[in-house]
């Protein structure tokens, strides 16, 4: 029986279908493009951003059918997914790297986009959602760890709490609609909150923020997926100690994308200043950045004020990170003096670090104008080849058997491992095989483009000799092409080309990958 | 100034009369919805009225038979589900002063009712009555509070900036035969203070 990949029917005809049926919906505004050759992450970190936000949901929704957000049942209910249930354990960690994924990709996609300028030419609307939908994904995170209702996820609600009393006017009020007036209302409207209304103003503000040109690149996908279970296996995420109001708790610190904020707070001056006023001052400040920047170029390079204020921006965020961690190991000196953080060195710090930042700055706008510099120079002088990988036909098929075989195995090893209760060692191999398969996804995508790129039939030899008055003699192939051969070459080479301009939206800026196959879906091949 | 001009600016055309109408019409109908945000706080907390001090035994306190230089747990606002009693942020501790502090005394300056919440993080401190000690102390990172204002002077929450050094506190009424009543608070930073967070001294 001969099966043919190459004619369209039942269920590749019924998708196909489905997909050009795409168009009269909403989607048709968006525009996917799902790369053939590998292209910078950098262009599509917020995509990657909202592959985590559905890895969330999924995985969340599962642990709500254990959980129970019930004071005294809290920390027991997330004991008994992460020991009892089967995967439990799996599901839990990857909700949980997931999260840290998920703030961690979105501030570096906006760290990418500040730097190179991609919140000018009318995209200012969507930066400031982004820049909304960024705090809400920390709130999020934030009321994620709370539901726990572990020690440290008690000196959280705690914080939060105090925070929102401490609002001049509408504090107390907002605490008691908000949060309610005791443990257990905390722990139900966290649980609330975290469930459904702040990923519902997610879901809507992302329905702003989405740009037209989306770029779906598979490998990268798998590769994020992989690094979360990879983390996850490595770095188990541990139940913390149930929360006892009479047991003493152990020190402890917040998350990474709170410290920073913690860092302020451990001056101990007033709370609303420290806790909501800085912060909000910085959110307002990156928020306006497209009216206050007025260069007219884009890069990095061509707006030193802008990036020196980025820069000075990200070593601030690095100190006080580093420093809301920090809590000196010496037991004998007394706790206050080991948490509170002397306001006038930690503010004096602040203040260093932006002329520093202005200073790097600089530095590094004239470091990289001196290589364009060199780099024009050296490409004068001689030619220049990028190093590549070339694999034969028969050696990519090999390869791509041996990575086949090699998914086998860690299955094998994974479920092995999960069945004999190493839940982390299980977790870490399922990691590895998504990383597998990225690299799979990209063998087989060059392997098809390879295909593609066929070279043409070689060439009729030159004549050596002068070319004679008579009719120069042409191999029947070349003769050939123009006419018979047009309707099969003319297609292949209008898919060579980009279907988005190359300066849209996966490599503005990156310079390296002005890839003119970015973007032949394989999807659009008729 | 045209006759026409001053006359329009007099009447209003027909088309701004609807569109008040319109407006008035849709707040009209969203109006009601407003009182609705009462849905949000518990009204386990608001419903608050003055109620007897009732002791871990279940008896009513009374100013002549309770020890000097002593504290007990009470629950306050109770509402008689055991779950919702055993919440931290519903106990309270019911001191008399010792003797030195003006506790012999028969009257209200002799008693005071604070939240068991640390303001440092949220443990549950309690009174000391020994000698030597008696003060408010939280075992989990040593804060200390003064039994007679209910500010905390050693640890952590002493460092908080005001009102998260003092602790919020129940003020209280006795009966001409020596029962002790709890009067209705005003959770609020510059009244009873609020729970877990703090009160202006």
């Amino acid at each position: 029986m001969a099966v043919s990949l190459e004619r369209r029917t039942g269920a590749v005809a019924f998708f196909y279908w489905l997909w050009d049926g795409v168009d009269r919906t909403i989607f048709t505004a968006i525009k996917f493009s799902f790369p053939a050759r590998f292209v910078s992450p950098f262009g599509f970190l917020g995509m990657l951003t909202f592959v985590i936000f559905i890895i969330l949901g999924v995985t969340g929704a599962l642990l709500m059918f254990y959980y129970q957000p019930i004071l005294d049942r809290a920390w027991d209910s997330v004991q008994f997914i992460n020991d009892e249930v089967p995967f439990g354990f799996h599901i839990r960690n990857i909700h949980y790297h997931g999260s840290n994924a998920m703030v961690l990709m979105a501030v570096l996609h906006m760290y990418y986009q500040y730097f190179s300028g991609r919140y000018k030419i009318r995209n200012e609307v969507l930066w400031m959602t982004g820049v909304i939908l960024g705090v809400v994904t920390i709130l999020e995170a934030f009321t994620g760890y709370d539901v726990i209702f572990s020690e440290r996820a008690e000196l959280a609600i705690s914080i939060a709490a105090s925070l929102t009393t401490s609002i001049p006017v509408a504090g107390p009020l907002l605490r008691d609609a908000m949060l309610g007036s005791g443990f257990s209302d905390f722990v139900l409207r966290f649980y609330a909150q975290h469930v459904f209304l702040l990923p519902i103003v997610m879901l809507g503000l992302m329905a702003v923020h989405f740009p037209r040109f989306l770029v779906f690149d598979v490998p990268m996908v798998m590769a994020i997926g992989g690094a979360i279970l990879i983390t996850g296996g490595v770095f188990p995420i541990d139940m913390g100690f149930k929360f006892e109001p009479t047991v003493p708790p152990g020190v402890t610190v917040p998350e990474w994308y709170l410290t920073g904020i913690y860092a302020f707070m451990r001056t101990q001056y007033d709370k609303f200043v420290t806790g909501l006023l800085w912060p909000l001052l910085f959110i307002i400040s990156i928020l306006l950045i497209p009216f206050i920047d007025r260069y007219k170029k884009f890069s990095w390079r061509d707006r030193p004020l802008v990036t020196a204020f980025g820069i000075t921006s990200l070593a601030q965020i690095m100190v006080t990170t580093y420093w809301g961690f920090y809590i000196s190991p010496d037991i004998s000196i007394p706790l206050v003096e080991r948490l509170v953080i002397d306001p006038i060195f930690f503010y004096s710090t602040m203040i260093l670090l932006v002329p520093l930042g202005f200073g790097f700055t600089y530095m590094m706008i004239k470091l990289a104008n001196e290589a364009e510099r060199k780099s024009k120079l050296a490409k004068s002088t001689g030619p220049k080849k990028v190093a590549t990988i070339s694999l034969s036909e028969k050696w990519i098929n090999w390869l791509l058997v041996a990575l086949l075989a090699f998914q086998v195995f860690l299955n094998i090893a994974a479920y092995n491992a999960a069945l004999t209760g190493m839940k982390n060692i299980s977790l870490f191999f399922i990691g590895i095989i998504l990383l597998v398969f990225a690299a799979f996804f990209h063998v087989y995508r060059y392997s098809i483009s390879q295909e593609k790129n066929a070279p043409p039939p070689a060439p009729a030899p030159v004549q050596e000799e002068k070319p004679r008055l008579a009719e120069p003699e042409v191999s029947p192939e070349s003769n050939k092409l123009p006419e018979e051969d047009a309707s099969k070459v003319k297609p292949e080479l209008k898919e060579l080309s980009p279907e988005i301009p190359a300066k849209t939206q996966a490599d503005l800026g990156v310079g390296a990958d002005n890839n003119p196959n970015i973007g032949s879906g394989d999807l659009n091949k008729p | 100034m045209s006759e026409l001009g001053t006359k329009k600016s007099s009447r209003l055309s027909r088309r701004d009369f609807l569109k008040l109408m319109g407006a008035a019409g849709t707040g009209l109908a969203f109006a009601p919805f407003v009182p609705f945000g009462n849905f949000m706080p518990n009204p386990n907390q608001a419903s608050l009225e003055k109620v007897p001090v009732i002791l871990p035994d279940g008896t009513q306190a009374n100013i002549n038979t309770y020890p000097i230089n002593h504290a007990e747990v009470i629950t306050y606002p109770a509402t008689g589900d055991a779950a919702l009693d055993a919440e931290a942020f519903r106990k309270w501790q019911f001191i008399r002063l010792p003797e030195e502090l003006g506790g012999d005394k028969k009257d209200t300056s002799a008693i005071r009712g604070y939240s068991m919440i640390c303001l440092h993080l949220w443990c549950l401190w309690k009174y000391w009555p020994d000698e030597g000690r008696k003060r408010g102390e939280c075992p989990c990172h040593g804060s200390m509070y003064d039994p007679v204002t209910g500010t905390a002077f050693v640890g952590p929450a002493s460092v908080q900036a005001a009102p998260s050094d003092t602790l919020p506190e129940l003020y209280f009424e006795i009966a001409s035969d020596g029962f002790v009543f709890i009067l209705p608070p005003k959770f609020n930073a510059n009244e009873n203070g609020v729970i877990g967070y703090g009160r202006f001294a």
